[in-house]
């Protein structure tokens, strides 16, 4: 269950990054272009660029396992979240929200001192897929000694 | 085209965090941000290990690994598939990574929190650009010539022949030929285990005869090592500085001068001075930029650090055959103004009239030129006399006696006091005084 304040720590401008592996157990890394929280609080959608991170969708199609990290780059408090996903092709609606986020994101980091033309090549929802994971653990992230620590399993 | 680690340097300033995933052997990925990310050699990173348990976890299940990694000029991405090969937790490179990841977290309160544990090494599988939508500009560096600029500035230093030369002549020619505009020249005084400054470059006040602990710090840690110590993103750190500055009736309070620094700096680094294996000092360099220190500027000021660490060693020696032609003196200026000259014995720090001059060893030369002035009208004096006076109680081994002398006569010049020393040429120095001195020695 994702409480509320980790929902809207999810759903603020904070850097999302995406883990796969792929049968092989060769892992893999994507960028998130804009997440939320579904309304039963299980599950996070993340809108992802099939056109820059392939690879990626190729493991989500294959096995689903995932684990996603919300990073905020103020002060690097960090969540990471592992489940089950699925995927398909993001709705409109679902590629404005994601267009926002992306606004909202690069006026955020430009705030801390980062060229808008150094951000561009991160942040793309080109061919945008919408990723559903389940969460069934999540961790807090932040560097630090507690960084690792579960702070919710499905399971317990 | 092939893409070589070579080709990542800039990945590696610790600007943008690099990415690693991993997984376990069930294929669970795990995600960590990295701090520091070094190139081990033309097949090799190391990652280091503070604090992400997973990953170290994972990869000795399951040795393969993900990385990425942004060039922090441009912001392409880059995606490196890795295998782990082996860990460290000693060496030459372990001991620069820690040096540099414990000097960058003691300068966010973070020290001993991130001390670095371990380093990952891991040999590079393959090298790929990550596709982006916006194609970026092809190196934004200029073609600067950091080869030809250390040239230059070695040049300056070799044509000195005396302390005060050779310090400026650094200071000046890295900010003539390498463009760095706020930068100090620091000097180990052994007996106080400190780095003293006692030349500055782009900042008021100068903070001549400011000091940092030895392992304190950027500097100090760059002294302490041996290496160069950098940070080229200080956006997000919250600065130790001391909040009060240039505070005359503090420094007279504390004794202590403040050591100056940009409160908006970006980028700084730390060079060791190093002659005969031993370190002898540093030089800093500070900047607004985000970036400010490459690789290139590395080897550029570490080539100058070595030149100008060696001339000093070289001028200290050669101050003993001080010149043989006395300078005609100027005359003193007759006037009846009183001077209240106060020495106090227990750390040698000299007040001229109230005002904080120094402490230390360059306290008591000044005394004790004060005290043969008043006893016998002396008003020269020849480093030779001075290191033969065994009341002086001169650090006996690497006295630097030519840099205390310069440093005691930048703080009187900064201070605008009544009391100077003039430089009369190499290993000879005067005294003048536009007034009578009354010197009050306080304590045994």
């Amino acid at each position: 269950m994702i409480d509320e304040d980790l929902a809207r720590f999810i759903e603020s401008p904070v850097m999302q990054i995406i883990g796969t592996a792929d049968t092989a157990l060769r892992p893999e890394i994507g960028r998130g272009a804009g997440a939320w929280v579904s309304a039963d609080r299980r599950s996070i959608h993340l809108v992802l660029s099939g056109w820059q991170w392939p690879a990626t969708v190729i493991n989500l199609r294959e096995n689903g396992r995932a684990a996603v990290t919300f990073s905020r780059p103020a002060d690097y408090v960090s969540y990471q979240i592992k489940g089950e996903a699925t995927l398909r092709s993001a709705e409109p609606e679902e590629v404005e929200r994601s267009g926002r986020y992306l606004v909202a994101m690069v006026s955020t980091l430009m705030r801390l001192g980062i060229a808008a033309e150094i951000i561009a090549p991160w942040l793309s929802n080109r061919n945008p897929l919408l990723v559903s994971i389940e969460a069934s653990d999540i961790f807090l992230q932040t560097p630090g000694a507690k960084a690792g620590t579960r702070i919710w399993s499905a399971a317990a | 085209m092939t893409l070589s680690l070579l080709d990542l340097e800039a990945c590696f300033e610790g600007v943008v965090p690099s990415i690693i995933a991993t997984a376990d052997g069930n294929g669970v990925p795990n995600i960590s941000y990295l701090s520091h990310v070094a190139m081990v050699d033309g097949e090799h990173v190391a990652l280091s290990n503070q604090f992400f348990g997973k990953t170290s976890a994972n990869i000795r299940l399951n040795p393969q690994a993900t990385l990425i990694a942004v060039d922090a000029r441009t912001g392409v991405q880059f995606r490196l598939q890795l295998t782990f090969a082996y860990s460290l937790d000693a060496g030459p490179l372990f001991e620069h990574l820690s040096l540099q990841v414990d000097a960058t977290s003691a300068q966010v309160g973070m020290a001993g929190v991130m001390r670095l544990r371990g380093l990952d090494v891991f040999r590079v599988l393959e090298i790929e650009t990550v596709r982006s939508t916006i194609e970026p500009e092809r190196n934004a560096s200029p073609g600067r010539n950091r080869l030809a600029a250390a040239a230059r500035v070695v040049e300056l230093i070799a044509a000195e022949n005396d302390a005060e030369g050779i310090v400026d002549a650094t200071l000046t020619g890295v900010e003539t030929w390498l463009g760095f505009e706020h930068g100090l020249f620091l000097e180990l005084y052994e007996e106080r285990h400190q780095l003293v400054t006692i030349g500055s470059l782009g900042y008021e006040p100068s903070g001549i005869g400011s000091d940092v602990e030895m392992g304190e710090g950027l500097i100090g840690a760059a002294a302490a090592g041996g290496n160069i110590v950098k940070v080229s993103d200080m956006s997000r750190v919250r600065r130790l500085n001391a909040a009060v500055r240039d505070s005359l009736s503090d420094e007279n309070r504390t004794r202590s001068i403040v050591l100056p620094g940009m409160p908006d700096a970006i980028s700084q680094i730390a060079v060791p001075l190093a002659v005969a294996g031993t370190v002898r000092g540093a030089l800093f360099f500070e900047s607004r930029a985000r970036l400010a220190f490459t690789r290139e500027d590395e080897a550029a000021l570490s080539i100058i650090a070595r030149h100008a660490a060696l001339a000093l060693a070289f001028s200290e020696r050669t101050s003993e055959e001080a010149e043989a032609e006395r300078r005609a003196q100027p005359p003193s200026p007759a006037t009846d103004r009183g001077i209240h000259v106060a020495h106090h014995r227990f750390d040698d720090s000299v007040f001229i009239d109230g005002t904080y001059v120094i402490k230390g060893v360059a306290g008591r030369l000044l005394a004790w030129m004060l005290e043969q002035h008043l006893a016998n009208g002396r008003s020269e004096f020849t480093n030779r006399e001075i290191r033969l006076d065994g009341g002086l109680r001169l650090p006996d081994f690497k006295d630097n006696l030519e840099t205390r002398l310069l440093l005691l006569r930048r703080r009187l010049e900064e201070k605008r006091l009544p009391i100077r020393l003039m430089h009369l040429g190499r290993g000879r120095i005067a005294l003048e005084a536009e007034g009578r001195v009354r010197l009050s020695r306080e304590g045994v």
